[in-house]
């Protein structure tokens, strides 16, 4: 008899993993798919299969979404929303493409500073949903104009121009050495979840009552949560302009939708407290392979837009039944 | 007496008083910078501008008051502008097809992001922003990013006229607003349905427990939504005689920093549209004001953003809870 409950009670404990990692599981899924669909129909039109070249471009042209959508799930968790990543994007896109000089001292210094920009932009909008006790959508609206704007009074033209050494070191050309910072953000992201500030974000998320009550301090989690988005959308600013080599005050403002589509394909709940960066990263890379699908679909990037807008509707339909399936039965 | 006037002006309608003064304060402070700034003919231009903004701020009023959001404006005003000019070609004769058409676009959109958020319980931002991104695509997909020989149309002469004629030396588009601010603020204030909208933003589940359909209501309001934005959309072709890409948005932003200033609660249940309308008219004046200060481009988003904030914080706080 005790075997048997035990067995019972292991049943409902993996059932239970299976249900909170429903998300995770659906996004690999998602991505095997579109990495077969993409290597098919690579082969189709190019007679090869896809090598270093493609995986390494895919890769490049990710990097800015996963950090963007590294942030966003650090705010979404908490039960929040973060418009402004677009902006923040542009605007540190913009300075390091004005700022940033050939030196190795320049580079190092300059990458620093944008962060330190980057979180700066966060805590703003931090403060104004902690302290302010505002709506994040409307405090985010907001900022967003002001960012946008701030990145166009910076860089009034596309250009600037980013050093080639500093392109070889976030965005090789030759090598998927960007693969090495996605491991790395999934591994900070683990050490993360488990950390003080981690657990309390995701407290918040959960049940902000609750959380107050066991003493978990609102108002600071809150305001660090948009700082670290913000550092992390600066990132994202930070590799965008390593792999377009110049700076472009606009280019940004597409990563307020995406960096939402990646987290929702990811997993995260947008009711906050359930998810993991690791899927969002996933979700970001989802994107990408569909963008490159469409590409070689032959389907007009004009398009494009479209089908993100279509994305993220039937992943925020799939992943809502998905749950609730699984905790029905969990 | 005292006692009723206090009742009277109750703090939603103080904050309405407020957006008109400060409507007011803007065209004295424009006369200011720019002596001629607060004549017949300038005042007039404002307000047409306005209207633009006040008619998106019609529907975005609904939603946020059911504590909601649509942030699918801009591409459907963009949208609309474009079908209109293109199933139109320009043809008086074709106008009354090119804008059923176009208000029918508008209102399906609309219904969808309803559907989405009543039925699929899909967030507002979520749900309109993924809209914004479908109509994006489609617009430009199907016009080839404009490129379209029947996108170089100009919008009918007969809608044309109808927002630039005069009538007693009043613009065309001023009756046009009029209607809609006369109809919009009965319906909020004297229908079932209206009253049900502040019911819903108010308590959406003692909405639902007192025999208010939810369901319907929400989709109704996120349809009329689509519909005023669709109808900016053809004002604006109208009075610009071309569509172009991107002309939708900058009515966004304005159409909700317009229902903020006139004093909405954000979260839903509390204010009125002739806030709304206060709120485009002094945002459309301060826009003026700044322009004839060779305010650049940049400096008005930001600008822009600064208010909303400001504006939040006087009376956009949340209760503090715990």
């Amino acid at each position: 008899m005790p075997r048997d409950a035990a067995r019972r009670l292991r049943r409902s404990r993996s059932s239970h993993r299976l249900g909170q990692n429903a998300g995770l599981i659906l996004v690999c899924l998602l991505l095997a798919a579109c990495i077969l669909g993409y290597c098919a129909i690579f082969h189709v039109s190019q007679q090869r299969f896809p090598g270093s070249f493609e995986l390494t471009s895919t890769v490049n042209n990710t990097m800015p979404l996963a950090m963007a959508a590294l942030g966003q799930t650090i705010v979404v968790v908490t039960r929040g929303l973060d418009l402004s990543v677009g902006g923040i994007i542009d605007l540190t896109n913009a300075i390091a493409a004005v700022a940033m000089g050939e030196s190795a001292a320049s580079m190092v210094g300059w990458t620093v500073a944008v962060l330190a920009i980057g979180a700066g932009l966060g805590l703003i909008n931090g403060l104004l949903v902690g302290v302010g006790r505002l709506q994040p959508i409307l405090v985010t609206l907001a900022t967003l104009s002001i960012f946008q704007g701030l990145a166009i009074w910076v860089l009034p033209q596309p250009g600037g121009a980013i050093p080639p050494a500093y392109s070889d070191v976030l965005a090789n050309g030759d090598y998927p050495v960007s693969l090495f910072y996605v491991v790395l953000a999934a591994l900070l992201w683990h050490a993360f979840r488990r950390s003080a500030l981690g657990v309390a974000i995701f407290a918040i998320g959960n049940d902000e009552q609750a959380a107050a009550a066991n003493g978990i301090r609102l108002v600071r989690t809150k305001i660090l949560a948009y700082v670290l988005g913000g550092m992390f959308a600066a990132a994202g600013g930070l590799f965008l302009a390593a792999t377009a080599t110049a700076g472009d005050a606009t280019t940004g403002n597409g990563y307020t939708l995406t960096s939402i589509v990646a987290v929702v394909l990811g997993g995260v709940s947008l009711f906050g407290g359930r998810g993991s960066a690791t899927g969002s990263l996933l979700g970001a890379f989802v994107i990408t392979m569909i963008v490159n699908l469409l590409f070689f679909a032959h389907i007009d990037p004009l398009y494009q837009a479209f089908y993100e807008g279509l994305f993220l509707i039937i992943a925020v339909i799939a992943s809502t039944g998905v749950g609730s399936y699984f905790r029905r039965r969990g | 007496m005292k006692k009723s006037m206090g009742r009277f002006f109750t703090q939603e309608r103080r904050r309405i008083l407020y957006a008109y003064a400060a409507a007011v304060l803007l065209f004295l402070g424009g006369e200011a910078v720019r002596p001629g700034f607060a004549s017949v003919a300038s005042i007039e231009a404002v307000l047409v501008v306005a209207t633009f903004v006040g008619i998106v701020a019609a529907g975005q009023t609904f939603v946020i008051l059911i504590g909601g959001i649509d942030l699918s404006v801009p591409w459907v005003l963009n949208g609309a502008a474009i079908l209109l000019v293109t199933a139109s070609l320009g043809q008086d004769a074709r106008a009354p097809y090119a804008l059923a058409l176009t208000l029918g676009m508008g209102a399906a959109v609309g219904l969808l992001n309803g559907v989405g958020v009543a039925l699929l319980g899909i967030p507002a931002v979520v749900m309109t922003l993924a809209m914004n991104g479908i109509m994006e695509g489609l617009t430009l997909g199907l016009s080839g990013g404009l490129t379209c020989t029947a996108c170089a149309s100009y919008a009918p002469p007969l809608v044309q006229a109808a927002i630039h004629g005069n009538l007693l030396g009043v613009p065309h588009a001023l009756y046009l607003w009029l209607a809609v601010i006369l109809l919009v603020s009965f319906v909020l204030s004297f229908t079932a349905f209206g009253r049900s909208a502040y019911a819903i933003g108010n308590n959406l589940r003692a909405s639902y427990l007192a025999g208010v359909s939810v369901t319907a209501t929400t989709i109704a309001l996120y349809t009329l939504s689509g519909l005023f934005s669709a109808l900016s959309g053809i004002m604006l072709v109208g009075f610009g005689g071309q569509a172009s890409l991107g002309m939708g948005d900058p009515y966004l932003f304005q159409s909700i920093a317009a229902v903020v200033i006139g004093g909405v609660y954000i979260l839903g249940g509390r204010g009125h549209y002739l806030g709304s309308v206060a709120g485009a008219i002094s945002l459309v004046a301060l826009v003026s004001v700044l322009l004839a200060m060779n305010m650049p481009d940049y400096g008005r988003s930001i600008i822009y953003g600064v208010i909303i904030l400001v504006l939040l914080l006087l009376y956009g706080r949340e209760e503090s809870r715990y």
